[in-house]
Formats: C-alpha cells, structure tokens, sequence
C-alpha cells in the first residue's frame, strides 16, 4: 500500500532566515541556500491593483514599467544593461495585492543588484516620454492578454461578477479608459506612497552571507526616508444572494465556461481545506471533473480548477474548454453535480492522500530553487503577514480531515454563491 | 563567478539498446524521470500529421495489464503527475518521482512505454478530444501564427507540419496506426532513459535494467529525416478579421541542433532577441512602444533548424514593426555585434546558464538533449567556454548565412484587408483562412 507522504514534514529550514528591519521600515529576510551559485533578490512592495481607484486602474501594473526606466544613477536603459552584462536577468510581476521585482543572477553581481534596486527606490526618474511609451507598451499587453484571448475575456468578466464593490472587480492591467488617464502626475504621487521603504520588503535567497547581504542593504537603502502608512482599501462586499451570469459573444471555434464563486481571504482558516478540494476536482487525470468530463463524457476538452490567495475574500474558478457543438449546460450541470457529491460527501480517505501527496510535490518543486524560496517566502508574508508561513503549508495541508474538505465546499461553493461567464462562438470566419 | 556543479553523470547501455543517464545531485527529494524516444512528428505518415503526438499521448491510456484509469490512479496517487509529449524528432514522457515512490512510478512508465494496449474505446476518445484541442488552438492567435510560420518556412518536409497534426489527419487515424507507429519507432535502440535526482546511481541502475532490460523492439533500418531545403519566400497572411492585435512572424532556414555553428547563434540571437536589452527589444519596444514583447532566436532540430522572430502589435502598425525588425536584422548581417554587446551577452549567458539548471527537471532536459542531438558528453562542461570563444567575426558569419534576407518568410494573422496595403512591400502575398492552418 501507498506509504503516507511525510505529513508534517517542514520543507525549509526557517530557522535559517535572517530577519531584520532597517530604521525606516524596510524589512529584509536572507536565507543562504548553497546549492548552486546563484541569488534570488525580490522586492515586494505591498500594492496591487486592490489599492486603486476607479479612473486610475491599472496604474499599479502601469507603475511597474516605469520603474525600468531609469533613476539618478543608473539612467534609462542601464538597468537591464548593467544587470545583463553582470549575468543576471531582471523581470516584476503585479497581482490584485502585490507588486514584485525580482532578480535572478550569478552570485558575484550581488553588490551591484543591491545597488540597482536601492537606487531605484530612492530616485526613480519619471518623465512624459518614458510614461508615453510604456503606455503604448501596456496597451498591446492588454490587447494580447485579454482584448484578443478567450481566457482573458472570460476572466474580465468574471470578476466583475463576483465582486461588486471590492478593487477586485477590476482587472489588474486596468480598463483601456483608464491606462490612456493615468498621468504623470498620478504616477508620481503614487511612487511617494506606494514605493517608500516602509511598504516594501526584500528576500533574498541563495549562495550569499547573510551578514554580508544585511551591510550591504543597510548601507545602500538607510537613507531613503519612510513613507506615509497605506490608505486603507474599502474592502467591504455585499453578501451574494444568488446566482450571477454573463454570456460573451465572440467568434471563437468552441464554447467555454468559467465558474467562480467568492472564497475565503488568505488568512481564513478555511483555505488549506479549499486547496485539497480543488486538488481532489480538478488536478491530475484521475480527478473528479477530469475523470467525469473529459475522460468520461467528453464534454469537454479540458477542465481546469484554480484558487489564488488574496488579502481579501478572493475567486476559486472552475474553467472548461467544451468540445465543438457540446452544450455549456450540461457541463454545468456535471460540475455542480459533482461539487455537490463533494459538499454531501467528501473525499474518500484515498483521495484526501492522493491530494496531500500531489500537494507536497508542488511544494517541493516550488521550494526547489532560490527563485521559488524568495517568492515563497515574500507571498507568505505579503497576504499572510508572516514568511515563516511559507514553511507551514504542508502542516496545514496534514491537518484538513474529510469532512473540513466537505464543510468548506458545502459553505463556499454552493450553487447560490456561484457566477458563471458562458463562451458563446460567434460569426464565421 | 563560481563554477557551475556538475553532478556525477552514469551512461549505460543496455544489452536492448536502451541508454540510461542517471545523474545524482542534491536538492529537494524528487527525481525528475524522462523517457525519450526518437519517436517524434517528423515520422509522421502522409495524411496522418499527428500520429506521432497521439501515439504519445494514448500510452498511458491502457496497457495490458493496466487500464488507463489506473494509470492515473496509479500515479498520482503517489503524488507524481504523467506528462506525454512530441516535438518534431521526438516524443517524451516523464514525471517528476517523490524520491520513496520511485520504483513503483518507474514501473508504471514502464509498463505505458514498453506495453501499451491502445483499447479502441479510449482511442476513440482520445482522437476526438485532440481534434477538439486544436479548434480551441485555432482560438489563440499566436498558436495559429507559429503553425503558419512552420508550414511556410519547411514547406513539404517532415518539419512542415505543427507537430500537434491537422484536424483532419487526425481524424483519420485508426487504432492500427498506433499499433504500427509504436512497433516501428518506440524501440529501445532508439530511446533514453533519464533520472535526476538525490538518486544512488548503482540502484537506480539496478531499477532501471530491472524494469526496462526485457524491452524488446521490433528489428529494422534506421530513419533519419534529410535537412529541409529552402522554401518560396513571401508573405502569408491568416485572415482574421474580428482581432484588434496582429501576431507576426519573420522565418528563414537555420541549422541543425548538432552543426557547429551553435555557439555563433547563441550569441547573435542573444544580441539580436534575447533579454531586455536586444537590439530588438530595443528598436520595437523600448525606442517606439510598438509591443509588448519580441523574441528571435535559431530553433533548432535534429535535422535543420529555423531563424525566426516573433511578435504583435496593433492591427496599424504591423508594417511599421515588420520593416522595423527586417532593418535590425540587415543592420546586424551588415555589421554584426560591438564588443560591448559581445561582452554584455557573455556575461548574461554565463549568469543564465546555471540558472536554467538549477532543478533536477531542467538537467534532465539538458541531458536528453545531449543524447537527441548527439552532443559531446562535456556539452554541459564546455557551453560557456564556446560561448565565451565566439568573437564579432563568427557572428558576423552566422548571421551572414542565416539571417532573414532575400530569403525569408513573413507570417502574420489578423484582418487580411488591413494588413495586405502594409505587408505587400515585403513580397508576393498569400492569404488563408485560419481554418487552413489547421
């Protein structure tokens, strides 16, 4: 018989982290991970598109362009040059919470890194040529993410149907309105607050000293004065009393279906237990929805499930691409079948291992470079408030019985609480 | 910079022709396992592109002593995951182990690659739901883009159809197809066996030859694909009228993965498309803001390869961002690299190569690469020092010879009537339905 995989096995060495905070609120972790000679350095500011307002969307995500256009010492275009030629490469990514810089090199250009980023935090340059073509630029992302792709157009609209008050029922690259508002002058304003160091925190992770790491970042970041503490974000959302739809129209080959129902924030209690369930729906081939609609009926041609952590009460999704000519009804109906076995039911002890096991080979592989450690440990803190958090999956994970699996699919993804966006194909072409 | 780790590296042949590669490396406890077989779509039969791919993909879906569900319960509730696919010269599957439960994932993969059954009523399935994927492909413009690039840039050669195959070859195919394809070409003398990982080698050997040393493959010739020739060079342009962003592709004739002029193309597609600071990241998305992002680089197979750069931008600017690209390229065969560029590009390589390497997946990948392309064994050991020998004048040559001239092919989906006034400068112009490309 299967051997149970290590339950409560801690996946890193938390001990090992450094953590300290410099007198103007930056935070720095350093975790030394010898395996190979390369770094992870991340920077997490703690804004995403959740801090916006209407008019200015997308102007997190717009933001992070800017901040590769160059500052007072390294000037525009130098930051990619001086990085690439030191052997590393650069890249961010903005969420609904967070936005994140991140550099991947060889672990001799770890002074010139903490160089780069200290200067961009301290004296980005933001000039009207570089916001008119990162402006240019950002409106093909969005062309090509969302205007012309049948995910990103179902996704758009999902969101605005789950939430109906809360940030979150914008997208995070913004309305097209909006990226051809934001001014420079809101841009400015929002470097002042959002990218002071009191809301930011650095990881790194890799084949470093840590005491080395924390004089070398004391003495390049010290300087740069504390912000202002965030505004709040108006994060109240009215309770949801029934089912939500949408269809969207569009000439597509086949129909698609996407499903989201309001799941619990990142702190709840509930999300480990929501983590298996989708695990036991709709990862791996042997999964319910798998087994039932594409290797059973074939009513669909792939089914995939996905629930992203929040601050905020945040979406699990359910996306399918349905065979030519099949009816999204009758996916529908099979899915909410299926959730409703569950929510009656629960896994069988069988499927709650099989989605334990599944689960700490994910963690496993994550936590397998220093890219996945920093990111790891910079998400935990981000929407969990504490990075030893990016330890404790798999304790948490061991503690979800059978029936917390049930409870928390019965309480969140009932048929009343869902939303649902219909992929109608349209046109010939 | 530090030295990169080399993990100690086992190569065995089997008495059956299997080669074994077993690397250990420390890390997290997993073990990346890869079965490679020259196997790909290349090999396909006339009218049935695609069998390759289903081939690879119905092995799991049966063997005879399993059937396909319990293939996947197998697996997975090990916490593994089985993953199948085909590129032009071979097919591979593999999974990632938890390092207790590789022996039993091993002798499922071995029990998928070495006994499918290929049960009528899964096959049947199985066809349909490829067929369906490809309308769902025909969705995603840039898939439908990088199948027109490959079939206007190797014409009639087996390289010349996406390796996914056509709807209605696939369509077409009968389970004696499988049956044939897999007898011919999934032979031990043919394939890899691959394990990275905390492993000890000896018993990992030991597991291996245990559960794939009575593989017995049919006898026979060996195929090997001849290098693509030279296709019409030309505009083709996939009408699709309803999109607002046009995804573009220039293409023209490369070298094959094992030729020598690998380490020059590294360099000069570095230069050229790769990082940040291309010159064309530099000319269409820095300087002018017309995209979001382009890539160039040589892609390249067993038997020939492709240089190609790739991609979009509003449906007015598609000329501009064509005539963009094509001057960088001119500029680049007329002069090739600085030195600046020249030493920026050595160190980013050296930085990126150990960073591409850093999991147990990625090294097998690299390993089986070696094995695919018939690499020299120090592949890994010697990268950066051939990387680091290539001066101005080798990329000057390789881009000489490759580059897109004269002979080029220039692929862009999106509304025809639009585009034909933008492109036609560039040269004579076909335009397809995007149902064609499928």
């Amino acid at each position: 018989m299967t051997r149970p995989a290590t339950p409560a096995a801690r996946v890193i060495d938390l001990d090992a982290v450094r953590a300290s905070t410099l007198p103007n609120g930056l935070r720095l972790r350093v975790l030394r991970e010898a395996g190979s000679p390369t770094v992870s350095y991340a920077t997490f500011f703690q804004v995403g598109s959740r801090n916006e307002r209407p008019g200015t969307t997308g102007i997190s995500h717009l933001f992070e362009h800017m901040m590769f256009n160059g500052a007072a010492k390294y000037g525009p275009k130098e930051f990619d040059r001086v990085l690439e030629a030191r052997g590393g490469h650069s890249n961010a990514y903005t969420s609904n919470d967070l936005t994140v810089y991140y550099e991947d090199f060889a672990a001799s250009a770890l002074a010139t890194v903490v160089d780069l980023e200290s200067d961009r935090m301290r004296s980005l340059r933001i000039d009207d040529g570089a916001l008119e073509q990162e402006r240019e630029v950002v409106k093909e992302e969005r062309r090509l993410r969302t205007d012309n792709s049948v995910f990103g157009l179902m996704e758009e609209q999902l969101e605005s149907l789950v939430f109906q008050a809360h940030p979150y029922r914008w997208p995070v690259i913004g309305w097209m309105d909006d990226i051809q508002r934001i001014s420079r002058a809101d841009c400015e304003a929002f470097f002042r607050s959002a990218y002071a160091p009191s809301n930011a925190a650095v990881y790194v992770v890799g084949d470093v000293e840590p005491e080395a790491v924390e004089r070398l970042v004391g003495e390049a970041y010290g300087d740069i004065p504390a912000g202002p503490p965030p505004a709040p974000v108006p994060a109240g959302e009215p309770e949801q009393r029934g089912e939500r739809r949408a269809e969207i129209r569009f000439p597509a080959q086949a129909p698609a279906l996407l499903m989201g129902w309001r799941a619990p924030a990142a702190r709840d209690a509930d999300t480990a237990a929501l983590d298996l369930a989708q695990v036991c729906l709709a990862t791996g081939e042997s999964s319910r929805l798998r087994r039932t609609l594409v290797h059973g009926s074939g009513l669909a041609v792939s089914i995939n499930a996905s629930f992203g952590w929040r601050i905020d009460p945040g979406v699990f999704m359910i996306f399918a691409e349905l065979a030519p000519g099949a009816r999204p009804a009758r996916v529908e109906a099979a899915v909410a079948a299926e959730l409703g076995r569950l929510a009656a039911r629960g896994p069988s002890a069988a499927e709650l291992r099989r989605a334990r096991a599944l689960l700490r080979s994910a963690v496993l592989h994550e936590l397998g470079t220093h890219h996945g450690l920093a990111h790891a440990l910079g998400q935990a803190e981000g929407l969990l408030g504490d990075w030893r958090e990016a330890g404790r999956q798999l304790e948490h994970y061991a503690a979800v019985s059978a029936a917390d699996v049930r409870r928390v699919v019965a309480r969140w993804l009932a048929p009343e609480r869902r939303s649902v966006v219909t992929l109608v194909p349209e046109g010939g072409r | 910079m530090s030295a990169m780790p080399q993990p100690p590296v086992r190569r065995e042949r089997l008495e059956n022709g299997l080669t074994v590669v077993v690397a250990s490396r420390p890390g997290v406890p997993l073990a990346a396992v890869r079965l490679l077989v020259r196997a790909g779509s290349s090999l396909d039969p006339a009218g049935r592109f695609g069998l390759a791919h289903l081939v690879a993909a119905a092995v799991r879906r049966g063997t005879r002593s399993r059937s396909g569900a319990r293939v996947d319960a197998e697996v997975e509730a090990l916490g593994a995951e089985l993953g199948a696919g085909v590129d032009e010269d071979a097919a591979s599957i593999g999974l990632t182990a938890p390092l207790e439960h590789l022996p039993r994932l091993l002798a499922v993969l071995a029990d998928v690659a070495t006994r499918p059954a290929f049960p009528a009523a899964e096959v049947a399935k199985l066809r349909a739901r490829e067929v369906a994927a490809l309308a769902h492909d025909l969705d995603e413009p840039g898939v439908v883009a990088d199948r027109a690039t490959i079939m206007a840039a190797y014409g009639a050669h087996p390289y010349g159809h996406p390796s996914e195959g056509r709807g209605k070859h696939l369509a077409a195919v009968r389970r004696a197809d499988l049956l044939a394809f897999h007898a011919r070409h999934w032979r031990p003398s043919r394939a890899t066996l691959l394990v990275v990982g905390p492993v000890d080698a000896e018993a990992t050997l030991d597991l291996v030859r245990r559960h794939l040393g009575g593989w017995r493959g049919a006898a026979g010739g060996e195929v090997e694909i001849v290098p693509p020739a030279p296709q019409p060079s030309g505009v083709v342009l996939v009408d699709r009228p309803d999109l607002t962003q046009v995804q573009l592709r220039i293409a023209a004739p490369g070298f094959a993965r094992g030729a020598g002029d690998h380490a020059a193309g590294v360099v000069a597609g570095a230069v050229l498309g790769g990082g940040f600071t291309s010159r064309l990241m530099e000319a269409i998305r820095v300087e002018r803001g017309l995209s979001y992002g382009v890539r160039a680089r040589f892609a390249s197979g067993r038997s020939g390869g492709l240089f190609f750069v790739s991609s979009f931008t509003k449906v007015e600017s598609a000329g501009e961002l064509a005539r963009v690209a094509l001057d960088e390229l001119h500029r680049f065969r007329e002069g090739g690299p600085t030195e600046e560029e020249l030493g920026r590009v050595r160190g980013f390589l050296g930085g990126l190569y150990p960073l591409s390497l850093e999991t147990h997946e990625a090294w097998a990948e690299k390993l089986a690469e070696v094995e695919l392309y018939g690499l020299p064994q120090d592949e890994v050991a010697t990268f950066l020092a051939r990387v680091g020998a290539v001066d101005a004048e080798a990329c000057r040559a390789v881009a000489r010879r490759y580059l897109p001239g004269e002979r080029r092919v220039v692929v862009a989906v999106g509304p025809a009537k639009a585009l034909r006034p933008q492109l036609e400068p560039l040269g004579p112009v076909r335009v397809l339905k995007a149902q064609a490309v499928m």
